[in-house]
């Protein structure tokens, strides 16, 4: 590749000043009406500096405005041919009065329709700040950056030959004033220069050419010159770029941008030798373009490169503090006519980009792409913001058509707001900070790890809901049959239990008899009660043999039979204990013994009833009240 | 009016450690959960300790695989 000449001080040092203002590019309505007459203001001096070194044609002109009117005018008049402001991207004025090393205000410029002017050309108004007195002279400096405005001549050419473009203006600094002095000088990128058009006093040095100066030129003077030269340097032209700019509360911005880069230049006739392109690159393949450099924001991190093929390896990447540069290099180098498409992507840290003010947050970042000195015909920025983003609202300091789309990504339930921004022809001057701000509640940010806890906790639920339901379906199965046996089990334990309970009935009303004997004294009624007492112990012995063969029978109550045998026992020897005491308290009665004796000769007895009716008692409750669980030998 | 940075609520650089033992510890519960189901007998189950078990278990396993995304990129 032909080296460039460093630029000029002055044009640097513009260029610099522009890229760090904010400033209205160009407002698409027709707007307030002219105002004085044209002949007000002259130009006393007008210098042109043309940059041809891009494919981006860069022009700043520096004017010496001076009011030579009565009034004191309020706006400075710019005046393009309609084939020129076709293909206008960025028209940008700064202002400075009397001394010329003072600051510079920028002033707004917009697009207006003064009566009585030829209807080809267009017109664009700066207005001052500060109205220019009579007398006084303003100094401004206008850039215009034109795109498309180099024509490729020859359109075609073959793999071998270097590209020569055409360019057409004007050598007179069209404008709506008469012009003192002016000079126009163009600077092209070496090589060769194959044709210029010559007035008298025009001077090729130094891949400069220079036109002028002229003198007192009258207004709307146009005389046309054409350059025709070697312009080798990258005609990188993107047919489309979409720019996804994903934000994510937890710490990122994502960015994904998606290319579909085109060779703007003469088109590639023939075959390409790869061997030629190969051995003499600077000769066979002059035209053509391999890299293209990136410069993201520092703190750039998880950068990747790929196509739809997959990834593509040959990129660099170098950072520092201030920038991150990025090298890449497609899978093949591109000729005239020749297109690739790519995906760049990246993270970048949030603290970064997203600021909190007022209660509502928002996001500072570039609008294009940071791909160097590429010119984007149609660019698509998305910005996504995170679920539960509210009043979303974009202050761009360009106009662009928006509109609002909704995107489903990872854990999302209602969809993602997203804010798309469309702009035709963005050159790297667009490169400015936008605002998109929301809002967004703190809570929000939990919605995420809400979901995936919710998904675990059904899980488990599940797991719980399987374990304590019986799903078997068959009679013979084991659950159901254990459920049978079990139900069993229990209907026996409680019949038992009835019939202990009338056990200890007959109890009572031995000794109930016993106290009407020393009370009465009827002997005869006592050994009456103890024989019907005695028949029915019988009785009831006859009616708990069956249930406990059964019982002892049941699988289920290997828990509950040696309790039920331990009080059957315990039972049997409460009724001899009562018996004999019975019986010996009607003796010693028939005896006519004192009560003190008898109390002597029961006494042993007497403790021993006791003691065996609590452990009965205790035992019936233990049976009554226990919950002791099933053993099931198919699940739990 | 004073624009403040946001931030992510966790310091980013703690992320796979918060993985790791937000997802031992959620395991942990998982397993005591899968031991009680295993080793109880349908009579002696208590609902309640259940309950309890899985849902903390599934606290600790949602915030672990929240982090393990993070950590490994996936921006949710």
């Amino acid at each position: 590749m032909a080296t460039q000449p460093p630029p000029p001080r002055r044009v640097a040092a513009l260029l610099l000043v522009l890229v760090l203002v904010l400033v209205l590019v160009l407002v698409a309505s027709a707007s307030a009406s002219a105002s004085a007459t044209s002949a007000d203001l002259v130009v006393t001096r007008a210098d042109r500096r043309v940059d041809l070194t891009s494919h981006i044609v860069r022009v700043l002109t520096s004017l010496k405005v001076e009011n030579i009117g009565p009034e004191a005018a309020s706006q400075v008049l710019l005046a393009f041919p309609n084939v020129q402001a076709k293909n206008l991207a960025a028209i940008r004025a700064f202002g400075m009065e009397g001394k010329v090393k003072g600051p510079s205000t920028v002033l707004p410029i917009e697009v207006v329709q003064p009566s009585g002017v030829p209807p080809e050309l267009t017109f664009f108004s700066a207005s001052l700040s500060k109205a220019l007195e009579k007398g006084k002279i303003l100094h401004m400096d206008v850039l215009t950056v034109f795109t498309h405005s180099l024509q490729p001549f020859p359109e075609e050419i073959t793999q071998a030959e270097s590209q020569l473009v055409v360019y057409q203006d004007s050598a007179h600094y069209l404008s709506p004033y008469p012009v003192k002095v002016q000079t126009l000088s163009i600077r092209l990128p070496g090589g060769r220069v194959e044709s210029y058009t010559k007035y008298p006093n025009t001077k090729l040095a130094e891949s400069e050419l220079k036109y002028g100066p002229f003198e007192d030129r009258p207004p709307f003077s146009y005389s046309p010159m054409v350059v025709h030269f070697e312009n080798n340097n990258p005609f990188a032209v993107a047919k489309e770029v979409i720019r996804e700019i994903e934000i994510s509360h937890w710490g990122n911005v994502q960015i994904t941008e998606h290319y579909n880069i085109v060779h703007g230049g003469a088109k590639l006739k023939g075959e390409f030798s790869r061997i030629d392109y190969q051995s003499r690159p600077y000769v066979r393949g002059v035209s053509s373009f391999r890299h293209l450099i990136a410069r993201l924001p520092p703190r750039a991190h998880s950068i990747y490169y790929r196509d739809e093929i997959g990834n593509i390896s040959t990129s660099h990447m170098w950072s520092d503090s201030k920038k991150t540069q990025l090298e890449v290099e497609p899978r093949f180098p591109l000729f005239g006519g020749w297109q690739t498409t790519f995906t760049i992507g990246y993270g970048l840290p949030l603290q970064d980009f997203v600021f909190n003010s007022d209660g509502k947050r928002f996001l500072n970042i570039t609008f294009g792409s940071p791909v160097e000195e590429i010119l984007i015909e149609n660019l698509i920025v998305k910005v996504v913001l995170p679920e539960g983003s509210k009043d979303i609202d974009v202050s761009v300091p360009f106009p662009a058509k928006q509109w609002k789309e909704v995107k489903y990504s990872h854990l999302d339930t209602s969809g993602r707001p997203v804010v798309v921004l469309e702009k035709p022809d963005v050159i790297p001057e667009h490169n400015l900070y936008f605002q998109v701000h929301y809002r967004f509640n703190n809570i929000s940010v939990l919605r995420e790890p809400m979901m995936l806890i919710t998904g675990f906790f059904l899980l488990f639920m599940a797991c719980i809901v399987y374990m304590h339901t019986d799903l078997s379906i068959s009679k013979n199965s084991p659950s159901y049959l254990a459920k049978v046996q079990w139900d069993e089990v229990q209907n026996i334990t409680q019949q038992i239990q009835a019939i202990f309970e009338r056990c200890l009935a007959l109890h009572d009303k031995l000794e109930a008899s016993l106290r009407d004997l020393s009370r009465s004294g009827d002997v005869q009624s006592c050994k009456a009660a103890r024989k019907a007492a005695d028949a029915q112990f019988k009785e009831l012995a006859k009616e708990l043999k069956p249930l406990l063969t059964s019982l002892h029978s049941s699988p289920q109550s290997y828990q509950i039979w040696p309790k039920v045998e331990d009080l059957v026992a315990k039972e049997r020897e409460l009724q001899e204990k009562l018996m004999a005491r019975h019986s010996t308290v009607v003796d010693s009665f028939e005896k006519k013994l004192r009560g003190q004796d008898v109390e002597n000769r029961i006494a042993t007895q007497q403790q021993k009833v006791a003691a065996l009716r609590q452990e009965v008692e205790s035992l019936l409750e233990y049976i009554n009240s226990s919950r002791f669980p099933v053993d099931n030998p198919e699940a739990d | 009016m004073a624009a403040k940075a946001i931030s992510s609520p966790v310091p980013v650089d703690w992320y796979p450690t918060l993985a790791v033992v937000m997802v031992a510890v959620g395991l942990m519960f998982t397993a005591s959960f899968f031991i009680y189901e295993a080793t109880s007998s349908r009579r002696s189950r208590s609902l309640a300790k259940e309950i309890a078990t899985a849902a903390i278990a599934s606290v600790f396993l949602g915030f672990g695989s929240l982090f393990v995304l993070l950590a490994s990129g996936v921006y949710v």
